[in-house]
């Protein structure tokens, strides 16, 4: 299978199942200018589907320098083409496609905070169009050289992974994700009436509480690839303490080792190996950025490995992953904040998870449930 | 290593062009390969204390858009380009085309059908830009495509790009404050007029410029720039004129032409190449036939023609006279879906008579210009 049918295929994908864009759908794609190849299959697929593409095309070096120069207003404000975007598609793409993934590691944390805030009421607006199903919106990844470097491969490497990932080298794509999205669905329900999940592993002991919220099955609609079932925990019933196995890397910095205490719901310590600093800044964010806003269960067992990027490590089989920040409306999740950032505890060995103190989980993989 | 040409294009058309300040709203319009200008752009922006953001297309979506688009989606206008455009305080258009022959054979029914669509918008822009409420440049990123049109290297290219917009040198913004005191005086002279005679090979004729007014483009709307321009009276062309350099629309040539013109309209055309498309355009509809625009061209740094007529209406030593619809801001009252800028080469044997009187000879003004600062422009830097 040459490249360019792989794009063809992840672009049919995304426009036909994750979007299912219709006749007169205004269709954003953001992207990065790597991700061309991708995002001019997307356009004539979006043009066929009856849909209105419109882009929005990064300039490589521009938010870097607005990190680095912009004054505090220019830093809060945010570009009417964003405001619009948000407020008006129907449906949109957005594609990661960094040529460097660490280009902000020099920005003053603080800074890079403020702009995050800034853009806190255009996440709002995106969340509660996407839950009332006024807007059907997909995160993707058009693998780099940047990206593969992250992930400690060579770009050919890298782009079997990812394809692999998304279940692209499969006969039928689609209807693989249509019958993992029924399985997902089902465990979604069975883990549904539970009160309290707990997990036990090496350096971890966490309970959390879930009672009343909603488990959302992930089938490759929101992001893509996908693999996982998640849910918002209650706000004020997160205890003990989780160890993450894998760096996180989030808007351009790596956080490496990180350990979190929770009591009553909140961050209470914080450590990390690399990039303490940077997490306490974030930590600091916003009255959110200290509650775990999602808990999840990764099950793509097409990703294996961690490879340095949240879409793919979130989704490894057999790890789970809490949220810093906000949480998704749909799971019952009401922690609202400008961060969403997502890390990663593999539980592939000497682990444990109990729901409501029954075992139903051990070593990666359900032992009790539909699964 | 960033060329320290864009750096100074960047700041000339924030500083110069745009007189950009802080907290106004500018986009910068592109297409992916002017990204080197986009950032530097985008810097000074930031610079200013402005609030900047890009918006950069990607070669070959307008293609697939042309070609594979229904009726409904070619005529399609998003909200957010409405509500966009009444948001901005200034507006950067870099050209930058990675193949300039790209759309040759889209079929040319759904072209102008875009286009049309397209119009609506840029009409409501132009109201904008015209009401003084939005500030507009439009400039260019040399890209081999363009070089191939020109028929150099990138590298020479580049130089005779950076060159025309003086950009090579220090503070070009000095380079423009003067040559805008220039040009205005130029159209203050040229508005005393009420005829010129333009005399060259094969060319003999008079136009009718009494009560117009002449206008300076002087780097505000268009980077580089140097002409002085108006619209001439409407039922007062007569006599002839031959074209040397070829005459461009819409990407297709038309060389050597020919135009003979009576009370205003022109009466005998013909073309050693393409004449049937020059018919065709000439045909389009009554304002056609009727001179919108009559033009000096005063840029000495550009010296050649390039088949891009951001550069070549501006060729020192040349003028162009444009068929179609004239400028209201000049006085002028023709209407037409045409505006076809037609280069005269003036610079071997050219003289032009203003009221009888010898104003130019060889591509050149005879007299210094008098030295008046006309109203705006140049006071408010």
């Amino acid at each position: 299978m040459n490249s360019e049918s792989r794009v063809g295929r992840l672009a049919g994908v995304l426009v036909d199942y994750s979007t299912r864009v219709a006749e007169g759908d205004l269709v954003c794609i953001d992207a990065g200018p790597a991700a061309a190849p991708l995002v001019r299959e997307l356009w004539r697929r979006v043009l066929a589907a009856g849909g209105h593409p419109h882009l929005r095309l990064d300039v490589e070096g521009a938010q870097e320098l607005l990190l680095r120069e912009g004054s505090d207003v220019q830093l809060d404000w945010v570009s009417p083409l964003r405001r619009s975007e948000v407020e008006r598609a129907d449906v949109r793409i957005a594609i990661e496609a960094d040529v460097n993934t660490r280009g902000n590691t020099a920005v003053h944390p603080e800074r890079q905070a403020r702009a995050e805030r800034a853009r806190e009421p255009l996440r709002r607006i995106h969340f509660a169009r996407a839950s009332a199903g006024e807007l059907r919106a997909v995160v993707t990844l058009y693998p780099t050289a940047a990206a593969a470097q992250d992930a400690d491969m060579s770009l050919s490497e890298y782009e079997e992974f990812v394809y692999r990932a998304g279940l692209l080298d499969r006969e039928d794509p689609v209807g693989e994700w249509t019958a993992l999205g029924r399985r997902f669905a089902e465990l979604a329900e069975w883990l549904g009436g539970r009160k309290t999940i707990r997990v036990v592993g090496e350096g971890t002991d966490l309970t959390l509480g879930v009672e009343g919220r909603t488990w959302v099955p992930c089938d490759g609609r929101e992001n893509f690839p996908d693999g996982e079932v998640f849910t918002g925990p209650v706000e004020t019933a997160v205890n003990g303490t989780i160890r993450f196995s894998y760096p996180a890397t989030y808007a351009g910095r790596r956080v490496g080792g990180v350990e979190l205490e929770f009591r009553g719901g909140e961050v209470v310590r914080a450590e990390a190996e690399e990039g303490g600093a940077f997490l306490r800044e974030m930590l600091a964010l916003d009255d959110g950025a200290r509650r775990a806003g999602e808990f999840s269960f990764g099950l793509n067992d097409a990703v294996a490995e961690f490879t340095g990027h949240a879409l793919f490590d979130e989704k490894i089989g057999g790890t789970v992953h809490l949220a810093l920040g906000a949480s998704y409306p749909e799971s019952g999740g009401r922690v609202q904040s400008a961060l969403h950032w997502d890390l990663v505890c593999d539980l592939r060995s000497g682990s444990e998870v109990y729901a409501d103190g029954e075992l139903v989980y051990r070593d990666g993989r359900f032992i009790a449930g539909p699964l | 290593m960033t060329d320290g040409r864009v750096e100074r294009l960047a700041g000339l058309l924030t500083d110069y062009s745009l007189e950009l300040r802080e907290g106004q709203v500018v986009r910068i319009d592109s297409l992916e390969a002017g990204a080197p200008l986009v950032l530097e752009l985008y810097r000074a922006a930031i610079r200013a204390g402005a609030f900047p953001y890009t918006n950069v297309g990607l070669s070959g979506l307008s293609e697939s858009l042309l070609q594979l688009g229904s009726e409904e989606q070619l005529r399609y206008l998003s909200p957010i380009q409405w509500e966009e455009i009444e948001q901005l305080d200034a507006l950067v258009t870099i050209w930058s085309e990675t193949n300039t022959r790209a759309l040759s054979r889209v079929d040319p029914a759904r072209h102008a059908a875009h286009i049309a669509a397209q119009r609506k918008l840029s009409n409501r822009r132009w109201e904008r830009i015209s009401g003084g409420e939005l500030s507009w440049c439009g400039t260019l990123f040399p890209t081999n495509a363009h070089a191939q049109e020109a028929e150099m290297s990138l590298a020479e290219y580049e130089d005779f790009v950076f060159t025309a917009c003086h950009v090579h040198e220090d503070d070009p913004a000095s380079h423009w404050s003067a040559v805008s005191t220039e040009l205005q005086g130029r159209a203050a002279e040229l508005g005393a007029a009420r005829e010129l005679r333009i005399v060259g090979p094969e060319t003999d004729l008079r136009v009718g410029v009494e009560g117009r007014t002449w206008l300076a483009a002087d780097g505000r709307y268009n980077m580089p720039d140097g002409e002085v321009f108006t619209s001439p009276l409407e039922t007062e062309t007569e006599g002839e004129i031959r074209y040397t350099f070829p005459a461009v629309y819409h990407s297709r040539e038309v060389e050597d032409v020919r135009l003979r013109f009576e009370d205003g309209r022109v009466v005998q055309a013909e073309a050693a190449r393409g004449n049937d498309y020059l018919q065709s355009l000439l045909d389009m509809d009554a304002g056609a036939r009727i001179l919108g625009e009559v033009a000096f061209g005063l840029n000495y740094e550009i010296d050649r023609f390039t088949r891009n007529i951001l550069f070549d209406e501006k060729i020192g030593g040349t003028m162009h006279l444009a068929l179609g619809s004239g400028f209201p801001q000049a006085g002028g009252q023709n209407t037409s879906g045409l505006h076809w800028d037609m280069i005269c080469d003036l610079r071997e044997e050219g003289e032009v008579y203003a009221d009888g009187e010898l104003v130019w000879k060889a591509g050149r003004f005879l007299a210094e210009p008098v030295r008046e600062v006309v109203e705006s422009g140049v006071g408010e830097l």
